[in-house]
C-alpha cells in the first residue's frame, strides 16, 4: 500500500473530491528537478487532498507563473517576523472585506460562541513533508501551554474566560474541539491575528527538545550543542514561530526561512508543501524566493529609490514619496499609495492617571478634553504636511469599517476656537495679565507633552503648541526615549504623550475593542486603571471616571459576547462613549502610505490599507499569489 | 625593559576590572531594561506582547537578581571566553560579533593607510614650504575634508556615486555577493563600496594628521642641528627625511594606542549612514536598546585593545626615540 493510499484511508475521506480544480497543473520549474529526482513526491501528493482554492475573480487577481525573486529590505534581525506576518498563513484568516475565513482550516465550527471545532484538511504537511494532524494541536496544548516548566506565566490569556482554561479534545485525527464554559469570542481574532496565537506547533519536530519525550542523555547533549541553558530555553529558542530564527523549524507558511541569524540578508524559499492553490491548480506561492536584506532604517528610502526593492512600504514615509516617484521610471517601479490603517496619524493623549492633583481634576472634566479637540484646526494639518489628502477626524474607526460612523468622526473635531476658549472660561481657568490662563491653585497653565516618535510627530506638535497657545495655555514638548516615556506615564509624571491612533481603524465588530478601554498598563490615558485591571487589583489604581468605568464594563460584556450582533452594539457604545468623552485627541486619518512595487510584479493590488492589524500589511493581499510577469 | 612590560601587563589587570565594572553600571544607569525598551517598540508599532511573557524573559535572563550579583557572572563569563548573550539577536554575544569583525578590521585598516597616504606628503610639504601657496591652499583642503559633518558628505557621495555610477546604495558589496565564496567579481564590488567610506573617513583624519606632523617638523627644521646639516652639503631629501621627519614622529607612534581600537570599532556615525556591515552600528544599536551584555562586551573589548596598544606605543617610543627613558615605578 503507498503512503498516499494509508494516508486516505487512516484519514477516512475516501468520499471527499480528490482536488477542487481538475486539470493537472505545472510543477513549479524550481521544484521540477528534486522532484524527478525522487526527493520529494510530486506536486499532487504535496498538496492536501482538499487544498484552499484562492478565489482569483472575487479578489481581482490575474494566475501567473511560478518562479523569480522578491527582494525586500528590512532594518534589524527582528524583521525578520515580518516574514510571519506577510506570509499570513493562519488557522483562520480575514480576507480583504475582513471577514474571518478558514485558511489552515479546512473548516471550523462554532457553537453558543464557546464551543469551537477544528477540522483540518486531509493530507496537509509541514514543510518537511510530515504530516500535519491532531496530534500538533495536542502537543501545544498539553505540553507546551500547559506544562509548568515551558509557561511558567501560565496559559497565555487569550486562552483564558473569567480565568478559565478551555477543555481540549482530539476528536479524530484531524478534528479537534475547544469548549470554554462561556463564549470566547477573542479566540478566533486572535488566530487571525497578525502576531498569531500558535495552537498548533509541529510535535514531531519539537519533541526532541521536551524533557518529557526525548531520552535525557539526547537533550542534554542537544542543549550543550547549542549553548542553552537547559531545555526550557531550547525548546523556547527553537519553536519560535512567530521570528522564524530556527530554519529547521516546520512552517505552514507559504516562504521558509532558510539563514540562520545573524546575517546581512535572510532568504526564504517556498515551502513545497503550501495548502494553497490557484484556481488553475498550480500550488503557491508563484515566487520561489524571498530576500530579505538589512539596511539601516535610514537608509531605505534611498535604497527603494534607487531601484533596491521589489515591494516595499515598511520604512518608507509619505514624505519620500516625491522621492521615489522621481526613480520610479529609471529603476522601473511604480509608487503606489495605500490608505494608512491607524485612527489618528498623530493623537494627544492626555494621562488621566498624572500625579499632579489640579491636572487631573483639569483632565477629568470633560469640557477641558473637548476644548482641546476644538482648538485644533484639523484642516491646516492635513494641508500643511499631507497635501490636503488626509481627512481631518477625531480619534476613531475609519470610513471602510463596518463600524464606521460620521458622527465619531466629527465628534468634536470641528475647529471652534470661541468654543474651546468658552468652554475653558466655564471651568474657571482665568487668564492673567499676559493672556495665559491660570490653574485654580494660582499656577500657570502649562501642559507639557512627550513625544517620542519621528519628524512626522514634532512637525505636527509645532502647529498644537500654536493652537493651544491661542486657548492661553502655555505648551512645550518635549521628545524623548520611547521606553522612558511609557515608563513615565505608568509613574503619573507624564501629563500628555503623543501616539498615533488606534491601531485597528479597520475594526470589525469580532475584533475585541481592548483599545477603547483600560485593559492594560501600556495604554497612555490610563496607564494606572488599566494596570489594575490587569493585574487584577494588584498595582495600580481603581478607575475614577464613571464613563471609564462604563468602558471597562462593555469590553468585559464583549469578552463573554456571543454573536457578531451583540458584539456590534457593544462595538458602537464604546465607540460613541470614547469619541463623545474625547479621551484621546485625533488630528488626521487615512493619511497615504507609499507602496513601491516592481513594475513586473502582478497581484499587488493598487488600493490597499496598510496597517498591522487586522491586514497584517500585505498579508491579507496574499503576497503567495503575487508574481514576476517578465514580458 | 623586560621588567617594564610585566609591570604593565600586571597594572593592566586592575585597571581593566575598573573599566568592567564602570562600564557594566554605566550601562546599567538609565532607568529601565532591555525587555522595557523592547515592549515599548511593539507598542509603537500596534504589536501587543503578552507581560507574561516579558516576565518569564526577565526570570531566564536573571533580570530579578540583584545587579552586583548580575555583574559578577558577566565578568566572570567573560574570564571563561563567555560573553553572554544578546537579547536583541538572541544569540551569544560572540556569534553576533564574530562575522562582522573582520570587514569592520578590513574597512578600517584601509582607512587608516589611506590616511597616512595623504597626510604624510601633505604633511611634509607643509612643513618644507612654509606659507607657501601650496601650504595654505593643502592645508584648506584638509580643513575642509575636518569641518565638513561626516555623515553628510557620506549621504551626498552616496547619491553622486549612485547616480554618476549606477552603485547600490550603502553596504560594503552588493547584494548578490553576501554570503557568496570570494571571487574577483565580489572583490571588486567589495572595493567599490569602500571608496565612498574610506574617503569620508579619511578626510576627516587627514587634517589633524596634517596639522600636527606640520608642526612637528617645523619645530625640528630649524634646530642647529638641521642648519648645520644643510649647511655642510647634506643632501637635501636626507637632510629632511634622516633626522628630522623621525623626530617628528613622536605623535605618530603615541597615536598607536587609539588606533588598535579603532580599527575594530569604526567610525561608528559613517557606517550607520552607509548601512555597512562593521561593528560600529552594532554597539550603537545595542546602547540604544540596552542590550546591555553585548555593548558591554563590546566597551570591553575596546577597553582592552586601548590598554595594550598604548603599551605598544610606550614600547615603540622609547626605540624611536633614545631620549624617552623606560622608568616604570622608579622615580626619585
Amino acid at each position: 500500500m503507498s503512503r498516499r493510499a494509508l494516508l486516505l484511508g487512516t484519514a477516512g475521506v475516501l468520499a471527499m473530491p480528490r482536488l477542487a480544480v481538475a486539470a493537472p497543473a505545472d510543477e513549479p520549474p524550481s521544484l521540477k528537478s528534486a522532484v524527478e529526482a525522487g526527493d520529494m513526491p510530486p506536486m499532487r501528493d504535496r498538496l492536501p487532498l482538499v487544498p484552499r482554492v484562492v478565489d482569483f475573480e472575487q479578489r481581482g487577481k490575474a494566475e501567473g507563473r511560478h518562479g523569480g525573486r522578491l527582494s525586500m529590505l528590512m532594518s534589524d534581525a527582528k524583521d525578520i517576523r515580518m516574514m510571519t506576518i506577510y506570509g499570513y498563513s493562519r488557522m483562520v484568516g480575514f480576507d480583504e472585506k475582513l471577514d474571518l475565513v478558514a485558511d489552515i482550516l479546512l473548516d471550523y465550527q462554532v457553537e453558543e460562541g464557546r464551543i469551537f471545532t477544528f477540522r483540518l484538511r486531509p493530507g496537509h504537511r509541514w514543510s518537511d513533508g510530515h504530516p500535519f494532524t491532531a496530534e500538533d494541536f495536542r502537543y501545544t496544548w498539553e505540553d507546551v501551554e500547559n506544562d509548568e516548566a515551558l509557561s511558567r506565566g501560565g496559559v497565555s490569556a487569550v486562552m483564558l474566560v473569567d480565568g478559565e482554561p478551555p477543555v481540549f479534545e482530539v476528536v479524530d485525527d484531524l478534528t479537534v474541539r475547544y469548549t470554554w464554559p462561556r463564549p470566547n469570542p477573542q479566540f478566533l481574532p486572535s488566530l487571525a491575528g497578525a502576531s498569531p496565537n500558535y495552537i498548533a506547533q509541529p510535535a514531531h519536530y519539537l519533541k526532541q527538545f521536551h524533557a518529557k519525550y526525548a531520552a535525557a542523555e539526547d537533550l542534554e547533549r542537544l542543549v550543550a550543542e547549542n549553548n542553552s541553558r537547559d531545555w526550557v530555553a531550547l525548546h523556547t529558542v527553537k519553536a519560535r514561530a512567530y521570528r522564524p530564527e530556527n530554519p529547521d523549524l516546520p512552517t505552514l507558511e507559504p516562504w521558509m526561512n532558510t539563514t540562520p541569524p545573524p546575517a546581512e540578508r535572510y532568504i526564504f524559499k517556498r515551502n513545497p508543501y503550501f495548502h494553497r492553490v490557484d484556481p488553475s491548480g498550480r500550488q503557491l506561492p508563484y515566487v520561489d524566493e524571498v530576500y530579505f536584506g538589512i539596511s539601516s532604517a535610514d537608509i531605505i528610502p534611498a535604497k527603494t529609490g534607487s531601484g533596491d526593492s521589489d515591494l516595499q512600504a515598511r520604512y518608507l514615509r509619505f514624505d519620500n514619496y516625491t522621492f521615489l516617484k522621481q526613480g520610479a521610471a529609471a529603476h522601473d517601479f511604480d509608487v503606489r499609495l495605500w490608505k494608512d490603517g491607524t485612527g489618528s496619524q498623530v493623537a494627544y493623549v492626555p494621562n488621566l492617571n498624572v500625579n499632579d492633583p489640579v491636572w487631573r481634576a483639569l483632565f477629568h472634566d470633560v469640557r477641558f478634553r473637548r476644548a482641546l479637540s476644538l482648538a485644533v484646526h484639523r484642516e491646516e494639518i492635513n494641508q500643511q504636511f499631507y497635501f490636503g489628502l488626509a481627512n481631518p477626524a477625531a480619534n476613531c474607526v475609519l470610513p471602510g469599517s463596518p463600524l464606521y460612523k460620521p458622527e465619531y468622526e466629527q465628534a468634536w473635531a470641528a475647529y471652534d476656537p470661541d468654543r474651546a476658549n468658552a468652554l475653558l472660561d466655564e471651568i474657571g481657568l482665568e487668564r492673567g495679565r499676559y493672556g495665559w490662563r491660570h490653574l485654580p491653585d494660582g499656577r500657570r497653565a502649562e501642559l507639557i507633552i512627550e513625544l517620542a516618535g519621528g519628524n512626522e510627530e514634532s512637525d505636527v506638535t509645532q502647529l498644537v503648541v500654536e493652537y493651544w497657545g491661542k486657548l492661553g495655555l502655555r505648551v512645550f514638548p518635549r521628545s524623548m526615549q520611547l521606553d522612558n516615556m511609557r515608563r513615565r506615564f505608568l509613574s503619573g509624571d507624564t501629563m500628555m504623550s503623543v501616539w498615533s491612533g488606534l491601531n485597528i481603524g479597520y475594526a470589525t465588530p469580532d475584533m475585541p475593542p481592548e483599545e477603547l478601554a483600560p485593559v492594560s498598563s501600556v495604554q497612555g490615558s490610563w496607564p494606572k486603571w488599566g494596570q489594575f485591571l490587569e493585574t487584577g487589583g494588584m498595582a495600580g489604581e481603581k478607575i475614577e471616571l464613571p464613563e471609564v468605568q462604563r468602558l471597562a464594563d462593555l469590553f468585559q460584556q464583549w469578552r463573554v459576547s456571543s454573536d457578531t450582533a451583540e458584539r456590534r452594539a457593544i462595538w458602537h457604545q464604546m465607540l460613541s462613549i470614547f469619541t463623545d468623552q474625547v479621551f484621546t485627541i485625533g488630528t488626521i486619518n487615512g493619511a497615504l502610505q507609499p507602496v513601491v512595487v516592481r513594475n513586473s510584479l502582478r497581484n499587488v493590488p493598487d488600493k490597499g490599507i496598510y496597517a498591522f492589524s487586522p491586514v497584517a500589511y500585505f498579508g491579507v493581499y496574499m503576497p503567495d499569489t503575487f508574481w514576476f510577469d517578465r514580458e | 625593559m623586560l621588567r617594564y612590560i610585566a609591570y604593565r601587563l600586571l597594572a593592566a589587570i586592575p585597571t581593566l576590572l575598573l573599566i568592567s565594572a564602570l562600564v557594566f553600571f554605566i550601562i546599567e544607569l538609565p532607568p529601565g531594561d532591555y525587555f522595557e525598551t523592547y515592549v515599548a517598540e511593539l507598542q509603537a508599532q500596534g504589536e501587543t506582547v503578552d507581560p507574561q511573557k516579558i516576565e518569564y524573559l526577565k526570570q531566564e535572563y536573571g533580570f530579578d537578581k540583584p545587579l552586583i550579583e548580575r555583574y559578577f557572572t558577566w565578568v566572570g563569563g567573560m574570564l571563561q571566553g563567555d560573553f553572554g548573550y544578546s537579547f536583541e539577536y538572541e544569540l551569544p554575544v560572540s556569534e553576533v560579533v564574530g562575522n562582522r569583525l573582520w570587514l569592520t578590521v578590513l574597512v578600517s585598516t584601509v582607512t587608516i593607510i589611506f590616511t597616512w597616504l595623504i597626510a604624510f606628503p601633505i604633511g611634509i610639504y607643509s612643513a618644507t614650504h612654509q606659507y607657501s601657496w601650496g601650504d595654505y591652499g593643502l592645508t584648506f583642503l584638509g580643513l575642509l575634508g575636518l569641518a565638513t559633518p561626516n555623515f553628510l558628505l557620506a549621504l551626498i557621495l552616496l547619491y553622486l556615486f549612485n547616480v554618476w555610477f549606477g552603485m547600490s546604495i550603502g553596504h560594503l558589496m552588493d547584494a548578490e555577493f553576501i554570503d557568496q565564496p570570494m571571487s574577483w567579481a565580489k572583490f571588486v564590488s567589495m572595493v567599490e563600496h569602500m571608496i565612498i567610506p574610506v574617503i569620508v573617513i579619511s578626510t576627516a583624519g587627514t587634517a589633524g594628521m596634517i596639522r600636527r606632523l606640520r608642526a612637528n617638523l617645523l619645530d625640528e627644521l630649524q634646530k642647529q642641528y638641521v642648519v648645520t646639516a644643510r649647511a655642510k652639503g647634506v643632501p637635501p631629501m636626507k637632510a629632511l627625511i634622516k633626522y628630522p621627519l623621525r623626530m617628528s614622529l613622536n605623535f605618530f607612534i603615541a597615536d598607536i594606542g587609539s588606533i588598535l581600537p579603532a580599527v575594530i570599532s569604526g567610525a561608528e556615525v559613517v557606517a550607520i549612514v552607509l548601512s555597512l556591515e562593521t561593528t560600529g552600528p552594532l554597539l550603537i544599536r545595542a546602547l540604544q536598546s540596552q542590550d546591555m551584555y553585548l555593548a558591554g562586551s563590546f566597551l570591553m573589548f575596546l577597553a582592552t585593545l586601548t590598554v595594550i596598544g598604548v603599551l605598544i606605543s610606550d614600547i615603540a617610543l622609547a626605540l624611536l626615540d633614545p631620549r624617552i627613558r623606560l622608568q616604570g615605578g622608579r622615580r626619585r
